[in-house]
């Protein structure tokens, strides 16, 4: 494994952000953020459409492996040098149940949070 | 000779020699740790212990020699043991300190080289076929 695709909601402001410091952090594994809504998603990874991209987000290695909800939220801690130790505390069985929680609650009111944290809405722009 | 320059011979012999030993057995032990940590790479091991131990030798005379002066001049042989006693006892916190931050060094890169070689916490949830691109 030596990359990982994160297909991200384009229109949502949070997502943005999250991806914006993701990328800014050293990591162990390539970091390459696609929003969902891109063409190019569909055009890698046929068969996506099935996983739901829009509902959770989806976390995808070069080898095909596929992460959904608070998985692949674990696996982009994984990713980043500093995070790694993280990845792996949250992905014990007794931390997993919280995690996944909180990630529902931030995916199903992400464009909420986003309204309350005045997050502008990025533009849908897959070159970004 | 005064009593204060056999002070001073006595201080530097037991100094020098702790920092001697303490090196010794932080490069003796500390290469079997190094080797590990970087996957049986004993160049790179011993190069990194060396370093290590450069630091150690130059931060530990540093300090002895720098704290060899003694305003207190002793006269008889008791004033002799009592300033030699703080002397060297000084010396050796300075050296365990600096052993156990070297032991911390070791620990830290031991730790980041596992975190580099750890599997994925969690298993995929399915597979998708990749394109080429």
């Amino acid at each position: 494994m030596k990359r990982l695709f994160v297909l991200f909601d384009g229109e949502c402001a949070l997502c943005g952000r999250c991806r914006e410091w993701l990328a800014r952090q050293p990591a162990f594994l390539e970091l390459e953020f696609i929003p969902f809504q891109s063409p190019e998603v569909r055009a890698r990874f046929p068969g996506i459409e099935a996983l739901h991209p829009e509902e959770q987000l989806l976390v995808v290695s070069d080898e095909g492996a596929v992460y959904r909800g608070p998985q692949a939220w674990i696996m982009c801690l994984y990713a980043l040098r500093e995070y790694r130790a993280w990845s792996q505390r949250l992905a014990h069985p007794a931390l997993l149940p919280w995690a996944r929680r909180v990630c529902e609650l931030l995916s199903e009111n992400r464009l909420q949070v986003s309204r309350w944290m005045k997050l502008e809405a990025l533009r849908l722009d897959p070159t970004r | 000779m005064t009593p204060i320059v056999w002070t001073y011979f006595t201080y530097l012999l037991i100094s020098v020699s702790l920092t001697v030993w303490v090196a010794k057995t932080l490069y003796k032990n500390g290469r079997i740790f190094l080797v590990d940590t970087f996957r049986g790479n004993e160049p790179l091991a011993d190069s990194i212990n060396h370093l290590l131990v450069v630091g150690f030798y130059l931060i530990n005379i540093g300090y002895v020699s720098l704290a060899l002066r003694e305003v207190q001049m002793p006269v008889d042989l008791q004033g002799v043991l009592e300033t030699l006693s703080r002397k060297v006892g000084v010396v050796l916190l300075v050296l365990g300190g600096m052993h156990f931050f070297n032991l911390l060094v070791f620990s830290k890169m031991r730790k980041r080289v596992l975190l580099h070689r750890l599997p994925p916490p969690l298993p995929p949830q399915t597979q998708v076929p990749v394109a080429a691109g």
